[in-house]
Formats: C-alpha cells, structure tokens, sequence
C-alpha cells in the first residue's frame, strides 16, 4: 500500500522516563519535569547538551479556571529548555486536546526536517488544589455564555450527552462499562508507577460508585494527579546507535469536528464522523491497515471514548462495542490488549502517556513482566476522535 | 455582607457585541438564533467569522425562532461544578435540536424536573429562566 509518510520509520523513540503518579506531589510540577527530562536523556544514552528541540502539549485540562503558571501547574517546552539551560534550534508546543499526539507529530516533523537532531518530548500533568473543575465564576463571558447560565459546565455532562446518547440509540446499559473499567484497573494495578498500584476493583464496585452527571459516574473518569513523561526522539539512524531497542514511528493522524456547536457540545454523530475519517486518514498516511496493528492502546480519559474509538477504528460495529468488550475480548490475557498500559483509568490523568508509553515499551521489549509476546505494531490514541489523535508505532524496519 | 450562608449566585451571561442580539432577545422571553447577513446561513454561537461562508463581515442578524425541538440527549446532573447550582441538583440538561434549524443544537434545563421520562425524539418547546428583570436564559419544557 502506497504511503503519504514521506518520513515513515525513519523517527525513532531512542529512551523514555517515567515519573511516578500521585496525587498531589510534594514539590512543583516543574522540579519533577526536569528530573524526569534528564532521566529519559540518560535512558536514551545522550547528554542533555546534546538535545536540540524541545516539544509538548502544556494544557491544564481543569474547568476550574484556575491560573497556569510555568513551572508549577504547566510546563512549556520553553520552560523546560530554560531550565536545562539549552538554547534549543527548534521549540515548540501543541495548542488543542489531543496534546500527545498532536505534540509527537510536532517532535517527529521537527526530526524529519532536520530541524532538530535529538527531541525532548515531555508532558507534565497537574491536579491543583481543590475540586478539579469547580469553577465559582457569578459571570458568565466569551465561551462561558454559552453554558454556565444553565448549569452546562465541566466535561462530566460534556461526555455523558454523547455517553446517553450512544446509549440510547442503541439499547445499551451502563451496567456493560464496569468490563472496560475494570479490566484498565486490573493493568494499572501491576504498573509499578501508577496511581492504581495494587489497587484493582471489581465490577461491583464500579456499579456502587458514586454517579455525577447520568451515566457518568466518578470511576468512569480518571482521576487528576500530578505526574510527567519523557521520550527522545531521534532519526531511526541515530537511534540505531544508541543503547535501545528503537520504536519507529509509521504514521499518524488527527481528527476535528466538522459543524460548530456551542463550546464542549460533542453530539455523538461529530466524535464518529471524525473518528471515520481518522482512521481512513491513518491508513493512509502509514500504508498500513488498521488490520495489521496487534496492540491497539485506545484512549480513556472518560470510559466511553473506548466505545467510540473501538467503532471508528473498526474492531466492531457501529453500536456494538458496549458487547464487543464482554467476554474477555479486550483482556489483556487472550483478547485484544487495549488497555493493556492501564490507560488513563489505570494511571491517572496522565493524558495519552499510558497509551504512548505502553506502545513504546511493549515495542521495544521493555514492558518487563508485563511484556506480552511478538508484538509489532502499536496504535497510542489520544482524547475524543474528534478532538484527538493516534499515533502508529512499530519496532520492524519499513 | 451578609453573615448568612447563602448559595453564590448563579452564572449571570455578559453578552458580548456579538451575542447581545441573543441576549436582549431572551429577556424578552424570545429565542433568536444568529443568522449571517451575507449568506443567510444560521449558526451557534455567534462568532467573528461565519461557519457556513466564512464572512468576517457576519452582521448577524438575530431571527426569532418559535422554539420547538426534539431531544437528541439528555443528563442528570447529581453535583454541580458551578455553586450557584448546588441547590439545584438533582437538574436534568437537554440536548435539542431546533425544528426550524436542526443542525442547531441546543443545551438547555429541562423545567419538568429530575424525574421526567425521557426518550430520543421526545419534543420540547423553549421556555426561559428569568435571572431578574434584564435577564433570562433559555430553557426546556416537554411538549404537552
């Protein structure tokens, strides 16, 4: 199949580094971004004098309103750099939701072009104190007039119209999501570094939880913590020489929805028509078929997206996931591994990090006692179809 | 200041100069939708720049709509993020789609309170929550 990835495994993931997930940290956001920056540089056999470009996404994803300050909430690429006292040739950051892969396909075209050798790609998350999305605001300006006044606000009720919906039209239960929920919780409990360490549940425990904004319950969103991932990315040349296992990049693609709506309106038919066109964008780009991938890390933030990217990429019909997923066809153990990094559910609010990250270290036979056999090729999904990204990463040469 | 622990008040809308049209129209118990005055296309929200011709001259004119629509979704919400509304949960918010305008949606409260059954499709006629003499906000009732 003929390919629109002029660069297609020529960018490789040289090293990564992880920091633990809590949640709340005992020290500014900033501090374990650069210790974790410096970590994923040493573990991709380089010296921090040797990265040239700097990439992230730096969003606070908080209703709240609270104020961003570099360093202790957020954490530019061009704090980092400061920090690291590099004067970097190329840095930059994604602006929009799908932060991780819209940030990756920055560093991978900033590679590509030559603009930069050696690309620190991080993404720091925080949880500030207080409730997560309470936001005391009495007036309602610019976007806000559109929601607050009638008690639309936060993405709890922005996920539950599309979550209703879907169940709706298709006669499907919120009692079917407690497989999807605790099958992330079973993974995040075996990640050394996850919020979840150890601490799986059972469905009944999901059904008995508290429910916020029908049929959005508190164990169908992750929770917010404080943490931060690093990868270098290099050319597949380079990384070749250096001490690990490289993880190519074989495409990508982004979706965006086609009709305005009011702010955080996402009717379910906008998340699908954009996540159609994902995919067919993403065989495109890498040449490959959806077919082929053999660790699909679907995104879950809040639990549905799993329904919705599991339809939009094809794993089962239109309407069908909420019975797709019984059955021990998305168990780690025999079925299709898509939660098999714990996803956000499993770690926390990490964004698509544990979709990367498990795509990454499965690929590169790094996942230690979690490492499932003779995987090739990895898809990291990231935010809503319609807000988000994928990313396709392999460990075969193209 | 009082000493008594009342609920913060609610979100009150700033309309803005694009959307004071919408605004004056609800205080009035109306609800108008922004129409483009170059290429009749109707939108919401009212932005710089027309979706449907990409005029950056929009001038949109507000058109009166008589309200009716049908419900695409529906959410009850348990605990409000918003405290002007913590004495108001249990509160359902619909999802509508205008007759006149089905590409149009809408969200609003539903009026006929946390326990009304609901299905898709079932139809809703626009009803308004005054905030006080200079201001109200669009709202939902089920149709009789």
């Amino acid at each position: 199949m003929s390919h629109g990835f002029t660069a297609r495994g020529e960018i490789a993931v040289a090293g990564y580094a992880q920091s633990p997930v809590v949640r709340h940290a005992d020290r500014p956001l900033g501090a374990i971004a650069i210790e974790t920056a410096l970590s994923a540089i040493a573990d991709a056999g380089l010296a921090p004098e040797q990265i040239d470009g700097f990439v992230t996404g730096s969003l606070l994803p908080s209703a709240g309103g609270q104020s961003a300050v570099d360093g202790v909430s957020i954490v530019t690429a061009n704090w980092m750099a400061e920090q690291l006292r590099i004067n970097p040739r190329y840095c930059s950051g994604f602006q929009g939701y799908g932060q991780i892969p819209g940030a990756v396909m920055m560093a991978v075209n900033a590679v590509a072009s030559g603009a930069a050798d050696y690309v620190l790609f991080h993404r720091a998350l925080h949880n500030p104190p207080g409730r997560y999305h309470e936001n005391p605001m009495t007036e309602a300006r610019g976007f806000a007039q559109w929601t607050a006044p009638q008690g639309f606000w936060g993405p709890l009720s922005t996920i539950a119209l599309p979550y209703n919906e879907y169940l709706q039209r298709y006669g499907a239960t919120r009692d079917a999501m407690a497989t999807v929920v605790t099958e992330a919780r079973a993974n995040g409990a075996r990640i050394p570094w996850s919020y979840w360490y150890e601490r799986p549940i059972t469905p009944a425990d999901y059904l008995d939880a508290r429910v916020i904004s029908d049929p959005i319950g508190i164990l169908d969103c992750d929770i917010p913590v404080d943490g931060v991932a690093a990868f270098v990315f290099t050319t597949a040349e380079r990384a070749r020489d250096l001490p690990n296992a490289p993880v190519y990049v074989a495409g990508y693609a982004q979706g965006s929805p086609s009709v305005p709506r009011l702010p955080s309106h996402w009717p379910l038919d906008d998340i699908m028509d954009a996540g159609f066109e994902l995919a067919t964008r993403l065989e495109r780009h890498s040449g490959l078929s959806l077919g082929e991938i053999d660790l699909p890390q679907l995104y879950d933030g809040f639990s549905p997206f799993i329904y919705f990217w599991l339809e939009a990429l094809g794993y089962c019909g239109v309407g069908e996931a909420h019975a797709f997923v019984q059955d021990g066809r998305i168990a780690t153990d025999g079925g299709l591994p898509i939660l098999s990094g714990g996803g956000a559910l499993g770690n926390g609010r990490m964004h698509g990090v544990p979709q990367m990250l498990e795509c990454y270290l499965q690929l590169a036979g790094r996942a230690g006692d979690r490492q499932l056999p003779s995987r090739t090729l990895g898809l990291a999904c990231h935010s809503s179809p319609h807000f988000g990204g994928a990313v396709l990463y392999t460990n075969q040469e193209l | 200041m009082s000493e008594r622990d009342d609920a913060p008040a609610k979100p009150r809308p700033v309309p803005d100069e694009r959307s004071e049209g919408y605004w004056a129209a609800a205080a009035e118990h109306v609800l108008a939708v922004p129409r483009c005055s170059r290429c009749g296309g109707v939108s919401m929200p009212p932005g710089p720049v027309c979706p449907h011709c990409r005029s950056t001259e929009p001038d949109f004119q507000f058109v009166p709509v008589h309200g009716g629509g049908t419900i695409r979704s529906w959410t009850l919400v348990r605990d409000a993020f918003l405290p002007g509304f913590r004495d108001d949960v249990p509160y359902l918010l619909v999802d509508v789609a205008l007759d006149e305008y089905p590409n149009v949606r809408l969200i609003g409260r539903l009026v006929d309170g946390p326990d009304a059954p609901l299905h898709l499709g079932d139809v809703v006629t626009v009803t308004f929550d005054d905030l006080d003499d200079d201001s109200a906000v669009p709202a939902f009732a089920l149709a009789r």
